[in-house]
């Protein structure tokens, strides 16, 4: 009995894989993964801005697909391979990125990782998405600054892009 | 030629900030942290309006981890904010007159405490009833949130005699508009790190749109010198002006120099949307007369602008919104009005635009009721009346020349966006889907760019070559996403023959810029281009004399270019410029200081530079949801010559989203003082989805030769005119005429004629 009280003290501890590195976090199993992020591992492109999933700022990667870290909590994430916009560049420029750079896909750049990060979970899924399907995907993203027409731009040249480096 | 990546050609180039910005390496100044540093929060007024009693903080300050809970009496200099004028609380004394006034300011080891140290504040408050709306507000029996009253501004501007000319009109068209307390809604909310140096000195990192004026302002509330202060103040998460006036900088400063250790503060959503500024809801009445020929007579305006409880740049969005209402048309008699209100409504204030969007879309409003109503052609009547090349300017000024406003006319008359518009059946009805309806709509304008007459508007920056080889150009102006840099980067490439990996680009510290003026109205890279126009011969001279000294060759048969000085004739590298700078000899440096161009007036806030613009739009309107969307965009804008092609479209682009937002969707709504919403779930912008239309952007860079004023500015034109051109193509897809913006969709729902049918059936 005693010892399984003692065991249900240990703190949780965090174990997951970030930007392809095994990481062992003690967190409060409901700390939101925007703060582990930025906060205690210092990554912050992940960005903070509205913190109730509507703008996609925090957008990352969690086994790929795209999840807004302000609304994912710690135990979500234990074993799960997450990748930030930091680990989208580990090995240089990403298609989609140098999409963004050559059609000014971006302004202030506040909501461009999360952005970059939505279109890659979308075209990993679909590497030739319809209109419709782009819409639909990035449209949990919020850019105040381009209008998004060099984020149509961006996306499309990155669909191109993508097929070319393949 | 339209704009876009292909018929830019090599003048299409990827901005210097991109990559950092691409990756998510570019360390915004919410991102910084630093060891010791404690967090900072506000405690603001749970009321709009109400008597503060007593504030108790002995228990916030009681709590473990807490190092400082600070109320008015703490405040060592000017307790109070404002660029214009400053009469907003730094922390309020006795009186609480909007939810979002500062009362007391905590700084703890953890945001959770001193979230917890907020709670333990005790406020007494006495409530007293909120002045919400401003027409009630300027009555004589209103509270009075002010001393002097609850007229912040009001303004005039006369000619002729308009109501002798509404005599002589054959036609008259009377009608009210109202227009949205629209947010900024940038997307990296307000924050900043700010930190006590060992030297006495405080260094503030925080976005702002003109570092000089935080730390004039810092330096009256903290009652310290202005050169102890630094402010650091770019990369900025965007800021459309909002960030412009002071916001979360007094609270930091004060914690930072009070506990002696680097304070991070950072606004949660609603922080921001509580104690932030809004675009000032406007209500604007209009009466405006032609002759039996269409020709304009007479223009009487009234505006009630909502400011909200304090100043800030409350009197000059008023002046702005004034000339504005009168804009690029002739009249033979004019009577303008206008009044900024005080009330316990949310703070109103600086927003790209700056009070030309409320203004253009009631008298764009104006010119197609007026054409309907005389069987015209809505583009021919303005053609009709408007503006020609040498007149004076809205409030009879004198303005720089352009032929702006027939440009942009011709563009739009001949696009083929508009000319599809005669095609369009009447009421705009499809045969298969009759419930979806098409219309295209125009509107046009003339925008001032600069702060006017009347306030200060310095300009100006440097060029120096670097001990390090570097040609480094420093200017007082920040980068919050408009894309200055690469404005900047691009005409030292092409003016100087630099190449990119020549040039340092040092904005946004006060410890090391001249003071260039604000980053606002539309002005920042027209004062570098006239600043490199004007540094360009001496910098250049300095550069080739010393290289000519050096390498032994008279400076005339030199050139500057890519990596270092060359032969004119020939290609051959003499010398680069890091050799040029480890020569001996005075340091090569060039710093230029003017103002920015005003017209010779009296007439407070009048413009002298202009950028002409006009938009057609098509859009679909579904009368069962009374959704209306944007299917095409068309905006040519004369503006000379276009700096950087992407940033310009960039610009147009984003501008006319912000108008598609101002158009259909956005409005922070408040009853009694209290901000119904409270984050982006019940403030909706417009997002991919809703943005899926075609835009076309036709420059227009002919200027008048002689003409030495160069690009006018396009930060705000690009926001302005498509809400009257929406409403123009939903009066033609439906036959209704819009006065309130948000559109309401109720307002265009029409009952389905298959409904109809079945309740006036059998």
């Amino acid at each position: 009995m005693s010892d399984k009280a003692a065991e249900v003290q240990v703190p949780f501890q965090l174990q997951c894989s970030v930007n392809g590195e095994l990481k062992t976090i003690a967190a409060p199993p409901s700390t939101r993964l925007l703060t582990i992020l930025r906060d205690e591992m210092e990554l912050t492109g992940t960005k903070r801005s509205c913190e109730i999933g509507r703008c996609g700022a925090c957008m990352v990667l969690i086994d790929g697909r795209a999840v807004n870290s302000c609304l994912t909590m710690a135990y979500q994430c234990a074993g799960k391979q997450i990748t930030t916009i930091e680990g989208l560049s580990a090995n240089g420029l990403d298609p989609i990125q140098q999409a963004f750079l050559e059609e000014g896909g971006f302004q202030c750049g506040y909501c461009t990782p999360g952005m970059i990060v939505s279109v890659k979970s979308l075209l990993d899924d679909k590497p030739n998405p319809n209109v419709d399907e782009v819409a639909e995907a990035l449209s949990g993203n919020i850019c105040r600054c381009t209008g998004y027409g060099g984020i149509w731009r961006a996306v499309q040249r990155a669909i191109e892009g993508r097929r070319y480096w393949k | 030629m339209l704009l876009n990546r292909t018929s830019s050609g090599g003048r299409w180039r990827i901005r210097p900030d991109g990559p950092a910005k691409v990756t998510g390496e570019l360390t915004y100044l919410t991102d910084m942290t630093k060891e010791d540093m404690l967090y900072g929060l506000v405690l603001r007024s749970e009321h709009p309006h109400a008597r503060i009693i007593s504030v108790q903080t002995d228990k916030a300050k009681q709590l473990q981890g807490v190092h400082a809970v600070l109320t008015y009496m703490d405040v060592p200099g000017l307790n109070a904010f404002g660029i214009a004028h400053p009469d907003q609380p730094v922390l309020c004394e006795d009186r609480a007159r909007y939810v979002g006034d500062a009362i007391a300011t905590v700084a703890a080891e953890t945001l959770a405490i001193a979230q917890q140290a907020l709670e333990q504040i005790e406020v007494e408050y006495e409530i007293l009833p909120p002045v919400d709306d401003p027409e009630l507000a300027i009555l004589d029996d209103a509270p009075l949130l002010h001393p002097q009253g609850n007229t912040l501004h009001r303004t005039a501007f006369n000619r002729g005699d308009a109501e002798e000319g509404f005599k002589l009109c054959t036609h008259i068209i009377e009608e009210t508009y109202y227009t949205p307390r629209q947010m900024h809604t940038y997307m990296e909310t307000e924050g900043g790190l700010f930190v006590p140096g060992d030297d006495g000195r405080l260094t503030v990192y925080s976005p702002t749109q003109h570092g000089f004026m935080d730390r004039l302002q810092l330096s009256r509330i903290l009652a310290i010198p202005q050169s102890d202060i630094r402010i650091v103040s770019s990369p900025i998460g965007g800021s459309f002006g909002g960030k412009d006036e002071l916001n979360v900088q007094p609270y930091g400063a004060l914690l930072a120099v009070n506990t002696g250790r680097p304070i991070k503060m950072h606004n949660s959503r609603w922080e921001s949307v509580r104690a932030g500024l809004k675009r000032h809801p406007m209500k604007i009445t209009m009466k405006t007369g032609t002759d039996a020929d269409g020709k304009l007579l007479a223009h009487q305006v009234y505006i009630i602008s909502d400011t909200g409880p304090y100043s800030t740049l409350g009197a000059e969005v008023l002046n702005f919104a004034t000339e504005h209402v009168i804009g690029p048309y002739r009249y033979e008699h004019l009577d303008v009005k206008g009044v900024s209100v005080f009330t316990n409504n949310g703070m109103s204030g600086e927003f790209r635009g700056f009070g030309g969007n409320q203004a253009i879309f009631a008298l764009e409003g104006q010119m197609d009721r007026l054409a309907e109503r005389l069987g015209l052609e809505p583009w021919a009547f303005r053609k009709l009346n408007m503006r020609q090349l040498d007149d004076l300017g809205p409030f009879d000024q004198p303005i720089a020349m352009t032929e702006g406003a027939d440009q942009v006319w011709d563009a739009v008359s001949t696009s083929p966006l508009w000319l599809e518009r005669e095609k369009i059946p009447l009421e705009g009805q499809s045969a298969a889907e009759p419930w979806i309806k098409t219309g295209i709509g125009a509107a046009f304008t003339m925008h001032g760019a600069g702060l006017g007459v009347g306030i200060p508007d310095p300009a100006g920056g440097r060029l120096e070559l670097a001990v390090d080889g570097k040609i480094e150009a420093v200017f007082g102006y920040e980068e919050f996403g408009q894309g200055l840099i690469a404005a900047l980067e691009q005409m030292l490439i092409e003016q100087f023959d630099f190449a990119q990996e020549d040039i340092r680009i040092i904005i946004g510290d006060t410890d090391v810029v001249p003071d260039s003026g604000s980053t606002t109205a539309s002005r920042a890279t027209a004062m570098m281009w006239k600043s490199l126009q004007r540094l360009h011969t001496p910098f250049t001279e300095q550069l080739l004399e010393r290289a000519g000294a050096i390498v032994g060759r008279p400076a005339e048969q030199l050139r500057l270019s890519e990596g270092g000085v060359r032969k004119k004739v020939g290609d051959e590298l003499l010398i680069t410029y890091g050799e040029l700078a480890k020569a001996e000899g005075e340091p090569i440096r060039c710093e230029t200081s003017f103002v920015f161009p005003t017209s010779p007036t009296d007439r407070v806030g009048a413009h002298f530079m202009y950028t002409y613009s006009a938009v057609a739009v098509k859009v679909e309107l579904n009368t069962l949801t009374g959704r209306v969307k944007v299917l095409q965009q068309y905006h040519a804008v004369a503006a000379g010559p276009v700096i950087n092609p992407q940033g310009f479209l960039g610009q147009i682009e984003g501008g006319s989203s912000m108008a598609l937002g101002f158009a259909l969707m956005e409005d922070a709504v408040m009853e009694k003082g209290h901000y119904m919403t409270r984050n982006l779930d019940t403030y909706l912008v417009p997002t991919i989805a809703d943005q899926r239309g075609k835009i076309e952007v036709q420059p227009i860079e002919h200027l008048p030769e002689n003409d030495e004023h160069g690009p006018r500015g396009i930060g705000e034109v690009g926001s302005v005119t498509l809400a009257p051109a929406i409403a123009a193509a939903i009066h033609q897809a439906s036959g209704k005429w819009v006065t309130k913006l948000p559109i309401d969709p109720s307002y265009l729902q029409e009952t389905p004629f298959f409904l109809s049918k079945a309740v006036n059936g059998e």
